[in-house]
């Protein structure tokens, strides 16, 4: 075998057992050294040419950036994360001649996660018209669409619910950063759909363990809303009063603007 | 010119075969002709009437006609006939005989002028089409792609845009389409460069269509969004620029956009191009129904395209009544349907609209209804529908769709009144978006009035005026019979 993959080799090995030991900064600086060492081959993307040992190649170039996903995961930075997967998405693209990855379907459905849980919800979807529709049975992909349209009806339980049943444990992540995300969503609903809450049930619904972390909360993010009696009350009152005020500007440069096409129709 | 009447007069009493023929051979030569006239006094006008006339002439090729034509039009022996006639099959000799006696007759003065070598291509290309022999079809438009990049002349770019069309056909008929992208790209340098603005046209179009075939919406949009736009130049290119910019939105979540592009594009698109106009509306009616908002009847019931256009009816009648179970049970039933329309993924986001609509329903009709209830009439199937009920109208309140309170103690919703619209600025804001549209579409019409380019500038003549006026008369009976115009 080549001595150059034989190197390499070792070297995501020690990775590897640096991963497990959850030592990540050590993880970083060898997956840098990975990195480097996998430009010198000129099988993988963006020249695509045909070494004598390019399956090789890209299958141990593949498990590198699966792994630098998973650790950008643990490391909790999404940046990176999102780096790891571009780079990782040609191999899943162009094969050439690769056997299917295992990994492929769960880091398919972390990256729609990701999408979802940074509100980019265009490319969401944009990302799943490329997959092809024997994936979407997949469980891990499967848990992703479904969390998106309970996201998007407003069935939030459903959403918090959905934690318990992960289909890998990188997703817990991103599991936690969407329910603040929902916390909020919630916040904003039941600001304008309700009148008042008692504490009690504004506890419960913004899931909440206590009352002090209730009104702590209340008091950084909404300082708009009061908290009376053993109730909170939503500020409606500025709501009420109707806007008798005509839109003066509008209605002004519509009417110019009808003014100027009539006068040039000859 | 002398020798092509001379010609005529020689071929029509020595052509021995089908009566059928020499029409079209006629034709194509009157074809030829123009061509030549236009190539010389540059006028681009004239050969897009001459390839208006072809598209007439296609039901007609035969390879006995081509072969006729491409002796008279090509000089004999040269790469460009050789390598076309090979593509055709050596049918009767004896037809080939008379024909190469007859045009042996006179001396032949062929400039072979560019334009007519590429009109060469372009038929020969059609006839395999039609032929249905593929993998030629894909060999021959190389061929001719590869002798369009070395002419630089405004002429040549009508006649190459067709060769580019059935280049892609061509590929895209065999299932090849992501070989020939990088091709397409390059061609598209060049026409921008050449200041070629209908190559461009159809080589974005082209493009676009070849990464929409393969659903990379991403690229297609990277590329859309940064490739130069201008007016315009021919209305069946832009009809397939708006519906391709409208599929592009419709994904990337942009619904009023995707409506707009759509509908024009379905609008603009000419009466005979029936399939297109299906796949127009179909998109159309689902961004519709994912803006909210139900199209009437009468789309459905258009022309020639019930059959077509019946699954979506039955969807919108789902969204309509706002009946989960029903919608789900049409999305099963039409599943094949909608996965070759490929607006699968597009159906699967309209379960929530399906909710919306059933909830809007229940708000107006009842002024207080327990939550309970509700998830009984929105049929949520789930663990816990009570809760997903009181989730989802509390969303539905704060994104407006609804005018309602929760009371969570009592577990009610209680809607409130609907007051008087005539009292507030809505009927304003309609008339104006119908006034500014009539307008628009004023000033469009203004702008694509045609004048002849060099009009102004010279006295006209009796005899010019009469071409004029005949042209025109010719003109006005072509937009009128749009007969089989091509797509």
């Amino acid at each position: 075998m080549d001595p150059k993959i034989t190197e390499l080799s070792q070297l995501f090995e020690r990775f590897k057992a640096a991963f497990v030991r959850k030592d990540f900064d050590t993880c970083a600086k060898f997956l840098s050294q990975l990195k480097v060492a996998l430009t010198e081959f000129k099988s993988l993307p963006p020249l695509f040419e045909e070494t004598p040992n390019a399956i090789q190649e890209r299958t141990l170039a593949r498990d590198i950036y699966e792994h630098a996903v998973f650790l950008s995961v643990k490391i909790e930075d999404q940046e990176a994360l999102e780096r790891d997967f571009f780079q990782l998405k040609p191999y899943y693209t162009d094969t050439h001649g690769l056997q299917p990855s295992t990994q492929e379907q769960p880091i398919l459905g972390l990256n729609l996660l990701r999408l979802l849980v940074q509100n980019r919800i265009a490319e969401f979807h944009t990302e799943l018209e490329l997959l092809p529709s024997s994936a979407l049975e997949n469980p891990c992909i499967k848990h992703a669409i479904e969390l998106e349209q309970s996201f998007m009806e407003g069935a939030y339980n459903r959403v918090l619910s959905a934690r318990q049943t992960v289909p890998h444990e990188t997703y817990v992540y991103f599991m936690d950063l969407l329910a603040k995300t929902v916390r909020d969503e919630i916040a904003g609903c039941s600001e304008k759909a309700y009148d008042s809450l008692s504490i009690n049930d504004a506890r419960q619904m913004l899931l909440f363990s206590s009352d002090q972390d209730l009104v702590k909360y209340i008091e950084e993010e909404h300082p708009e809303w009061e908290i009376r009696n053993g109730f909170v009350f939503f500020q409606r009152a500025k709501e009420s009063t109707p806007c008798k005020e005509i839109p003066s500007l509008q209605l002004i440069n519509q009417t110019l603007s009808y003014a100027r096409e009539l006068e040039r129709i000859v | 010119m002398t020798q092509d009447v001379e010609m005529k007069e020689q071929s029509v009493p020595s052509n021995s075969v089908s009566s059928t023929a020499p029409s079209a051979f006629q034709q194509l030569k009157e074809i030829a002709a123009l061509i030549e006239i236009g190539a010389y006094s540059r006028e681009v006008r004239r050969i897009v009437r001459a390839i208006r006339s072809t598209i007439q002439l296609r039901r007609k090729l035969k390879a006995s006609v081509i072969s006729a034509f491409l002796n008279f039009v090509l000089v004999p022996g040269s790469e460009a006939h050789s390598r076309l006639s090979s593509y055709l099959p050596k049918e009767d000799v004896h037809d080939m005989e008379v024909d190469t006696a007859s045009s042996t007759t006179q001396v032949p003065v062929k400039h072979s002028l560019p334009e007519l070598e590429i009109y060469c291509y372009l038929l020969v290309l059609k006839f395999l089409v039609d032929q249905k022999r593929y993998n030629e079809a894909k060999a021959c438009s190389s061929a001719g792609i590869a002798r369009v990049k070395n002419l630089n002349r405004r002429t040549v770019d009508v006649i190459a845009s067709r060769l580019y069309f059935y280049y892609s056909l061509s590929y895209e008929l065999t299932g090849d389409l992501a070989e020939i992208r990088g091709n397409l790209l390059a061609l598209h340098r060049i026409a921008t460069l050449r200041h070629d603005e209908l190559g461009q046209e159809t080589l974005l179009n082209l493009l676009l269509r070849n990464y929409l075939h393969y659903n990379l919406y991403d690229q297609a949009e990277k590329l859309r969004s940064k490739a130069p736009r201008f007016e315009a130049h021919s209305n069946q290119q832009f009809c397939r620029y708006l519906f391709y910019l409208g599929k592009i939105r419709t994904i990337q979540l942009e619904y009023t956009d995707a409506k707009d592009s759509l509908l024009q594009a379905a609008r603009k698109a000419p009466a005979s191009a029936l399939g297109f106009r299906v796949q127009c509306n179909k998109w159309a009616v689902i961004v519709r129904l994912l803006l909210g908002e139900i199209p009437e009847r009468t789309v459905f019931m258009q022309k020639g395209m019930e059959n077509a256009l019946r699954p979506y009816f039955e969807l919108t009648n789902a969204v309509r009544i706002g009946d989960l179970k029903l919608f789900k049970t049409v999305a099963e039933r039409f599943a094949s349907t909608f996965s070759a329309d490929r607006t699968n993924n597009l159906i699967v986001r309209l379960r929530h609209n399906v909710i919306r609509t059933g909830l809007r329903n229940i708000s107006i009709s009842y002024s207080q209804i327990s939550l309970a209830d509700v998830a009984k009439k929105l049929k949520l199937d789930s663990a816990n529908p009570v809760a997903d009920a009181e989730s989802i109208v509390a969303k539905a309140i704060r994104d407006g769709a609804i005018d309602a309170t929760l009371d969570h103690a009592n577990g009610r919703m209680i809607s409130k009144e609907t007051g008087d619209i005539y009292s507030t600025n809505e009927p304003q804001i309609a008339f104006n978006s119908r006034i500014a549209f009539c307008l628009n579409m004023h000033n469009e019409a203004v702008r694509a009035l045609r004048f002849p380019p060099n009009s102004h500038k010279e006295k006209e003549s009796a005899e010019k005026r009469r071409e004029r006026q005949q042209q025109e008369q010719e003109l006005a009976k072509h937009i009128a019979e749009e007969d089989d115009d091509e797509f």
